[in-house]
């Protein structure tokens, strides 16, 4: 690529990214700034980066303040993992379907998806609880879960069907004329070339799901061992003061497995999108 | 066994016709080749022959038997992709290997056959390298190597060589000329290159809008032309084309004039009553002569292109300007503007009707020189 900028305009790009990052991670900093600082420091005026007594504390107490929160870290996990994971069972073969396959309301079906998407969660949380309620499976990680696959899949189609759209149909021929039957390519020949849009896929509902189960776990469930961590992290809310710093130790740490989770998997994205090999 | 016969095949896309009726038998061991314009259905009955496209109507016979609708390995068949279109993901070995893992082959015979495939493709020191390791050669005879690995009766080429550079092709072709020999199958070949076609076919298929044109060896197509389509296609430069008005008319040849007068007789069979009609005289650029001949053409060269071993020479005939092209020796004293004497024997004539139907020529097909044909389809 030739160098097409000039260096003031480089100097307004990085500004603007520089911006842009300070407005993304200002969060990030100001709850890790909290969660080194003792409680009193807090809300000194004026606002000063750096207080006495800033350490590591917050992150050893909150284990002992909250007893259960490793569970509702894992449960937190475990959630997002089970959407993720049952949701792509059920994209992976529809957004299959809809790329490849002529059938009657098949545009209307996408149109509903897309509607769907528009309609969040939250407004039919009532109707939901009654379903739940009169399933008898309120205070069960299935009412967490469920309806969690059932929001993300609508829009893992639409993000995998472009993707798979763009596979040249020539390898299913291929393949076809090879003698392998549909669910052979698919699983054979479709997903391994499709991974890493699968990737893309995985990682978005993984995320979805993660942020959305703080509404689900508050109306579904009241068990204290299944909640995932934005309920638990309630428990930080003591009667007469909040702990801010352990909260605040406790989200980061609560965030770290998804972070984890993105870096390593955006490796494999980029590895994924460089081995392809299909002649076009 | 690899015989294959069409029946009346049809197919069309909604209201659209794209192939109108195709019947052709194909021999045990032959090489056919589908040639003609884009868009004309070429690679549309192959892969209805294949089993990808769903017949409209008529049959398809394979061997004997009705395959219209059997899935592609019941019929026996297996297809090169012009894009190869091999699993990026798999290596080469396992890329040939497919079709066995799918049959649930036994690991021992399997593997005796991958080898035995990449030992006729030279494949051997790139089993373990995945297709985007390999070079565009490499990828095509991977993709070729996945076909034989079967061992189908039919094999089916669509463009396979035509993402490939000159002389990967060449070499290509010949590699494929060997492959029909040794394996001792059918192929049906799709290609829009006439050198593919001339050197590789034993019979060319020449398809116009969905129908076929004609049906013959390369030679015969060269010498024999059919009609107009089939003259103006088989050939490189293209024939030329002139009005002409028939004089007189017999079984033992035909005699025109030319708009200017001049009068020629062609070694054609003539019809009755064609007297005074108007047909076209077609003469290839090869077979212009710089002096002698039966008569003498004027042209006025517009561009000329000069080879080396020949020269090409673009000029336009008569008052109509009528595009005219000859190949002449490559010293041959022709120059931009500067009026050009070429002569014209009666004996390497085309003559169509009003038709485009040819009248039979008088030529013995097994008398003819091979370098004519590779001159002409290079
Ligand atoms: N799926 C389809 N739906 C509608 N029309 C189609 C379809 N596939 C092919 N056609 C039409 O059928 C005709 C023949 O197509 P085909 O691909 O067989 O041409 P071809 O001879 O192989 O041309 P080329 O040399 O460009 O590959 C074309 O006019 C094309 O527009
Ligand atoms: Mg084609």
């Amino acid at each position: 690529m030739i160098d097409r900028y000039r260096w003031w305009e480089y100097v307004l790009i990085y500004l603007g990214l520089g911006l842009l990052l300070v407005f993304v991670l200002a969060p990030f900093v100001e709850a890790f700034l909290v969660s080194l600082r003792p409680l009193d420091g807090l809300f000194s005026i004026p606002y000063r980066f750096v207080t006495e007594g800033m350490s590591f504390d917050a992150y050893f107490t909150m284990w002992k303040s909250v007893p259960l929160l490793w569970r509702y870290m894992l449960n937190s996990f475990f959630i997002a993992a089970a959407v993720t994971v049952l949701g792509l069972m059920a994209i992976i073969p529809a957004s299959y379907a809809f790329s490849r396959f002529e059938f009657k309301g098949r545009n209307v079906m996408m149109g509903c998806f897309l509607a769907v998407n528009m309609v969040s969660g939250a407004v039919l949380i009532i109707p939901l609880y009654k379903v739940m309620q009169n399933l008898g499976l309120l205070n069960t990680y299935f009412a967490m879960i469920a309806p969690g696959v059932a929001f993300v899949i609508p829009t893992g189609i639409w993000l995998l069907r472009s993707y798979l759209m763009k596979i040249p149909p020539e390898l299913e021929e291929a393949a076809l004329v090879d003698g392998a039957g549909r669910l052979y390519t698919l699983v054979r020949v479709i997903i391994p070339v499709a991974m890493p849009g699968i990737m893309v896929v995985a990682i978005t509902t993984f995320i979805a799901a993660y942020a959305q189960q703080f509404l689900y776990a508050l109306t579904f469930n009241s068990v204290n061992e299944l909640n995932p961590l934005p309920v638990g992290l309630y428990q930080f809310f003591g009667r007469q003061h909040v702990v801010w710093n352990e909260l605040m130790a406790a989200s980061l740490v609560g965030i770290l497995p998804v972070l984890l989770l993105y870096v390593f998997l955006q490796k494999y994205i980029v590895a994924g999108l460089t081995a392809g090999a299909v002649k076009s | 066994m690899g015989q294959l016969n069409m029946r009346a095949v049809h197919k069309t896309y909604g209201t659209m016709e794209v192939i109108k009726g195709i019947d052709l038998d194909i021999a045990h061991g032959e090489f056919v080749v589908f040639v003609g314009p884009s868009g004309c259905g070429k690679s549309t009955l192959l892969r209805m022959i294949a089993g990808l496209e769903e017949i409209t109507s008529g049959e398809v016979q394979i061997d004997g038997k009705r395959v219209n609708d059997l899935p592609p390995v019941k019929r026996g068949i297996s297809m090169v992709f012009q894009s190869y279109a091999l699993y990026p993901h798999m290596s080469v070995y396992e890329n040939i290997a497919f079709p066995l893992r799918v049959e649930k082959m036994k690991k021992a015979e399997l593997d005796a056959r991958v080898r035995r495939a990449s030992a006729i493709l030279k494949l051997d020191e790139r089993l373990g390298h995945k297709p985007g390791q390999l070079s565009g050669g490499q990828r095509q005879r991977v993709a070729i190597g996945r076909a034989i690995v079967r061992e189908p009766s039919v094999f089916l080429f669509d463009e396979p060589l035509s993402n490939l550079d000159a002389a990967l092709r060449a070499d290509m072709r010949v590699e494929l000329s060997k492959l029909h020999s040794e394996l001792d199958a059918t192929m049906i070949y799709v290609t829009h290159d006439q050198v593919e076609a001339m050197t590789m076919a034993d019979r060319i298929v020449v398809l116009d809008g969905g129908l076929i044109s004609q049906v013959g060896s390369p030679l015969e197509l060269y010498h024999k032309p059919a009609n107009l389509f089939v003259a103006g296609f088989i050939g490189n430069p293209k024939m030329n084309f002139l009005p002409v008005v028939c004089e007189s008319s017999g079984l033992d040849g035909v005699t025109v004039r030319l708009e200017d007068g001049g009068k020629l007789r062609l070694s054609v069979a003539g019809r009755p009553g064609m007297e005074g009609q108007k047909l076209t005289l077609g003469i290839r650029p090869e077979h212009l002569t710089t002096g002698g001949g039966d008569l003498q053409l004027t042209l006025l060269p517009r561009v000329i292109e000069r080879l080396g071993m020949q020269t090409v020479a673009y000029a336009s005939y008569g008052k109509d300007e009528t595009p005219f092209t000859a190949v002449l020796a490559g010293s041959a004293p022709a120059a931009v503007n500067q009026p050009l004497h070429l002569g014209i024997a009666g004996s390497d004539c085309h003559l169509f009707d009003r038709d485009g139907v040819a009248f039979e020529r008088d030529v013995a097909l097994t008398d003819l020189d091979p370098t004519q044909l590779l001159q002409a389809a290079s």
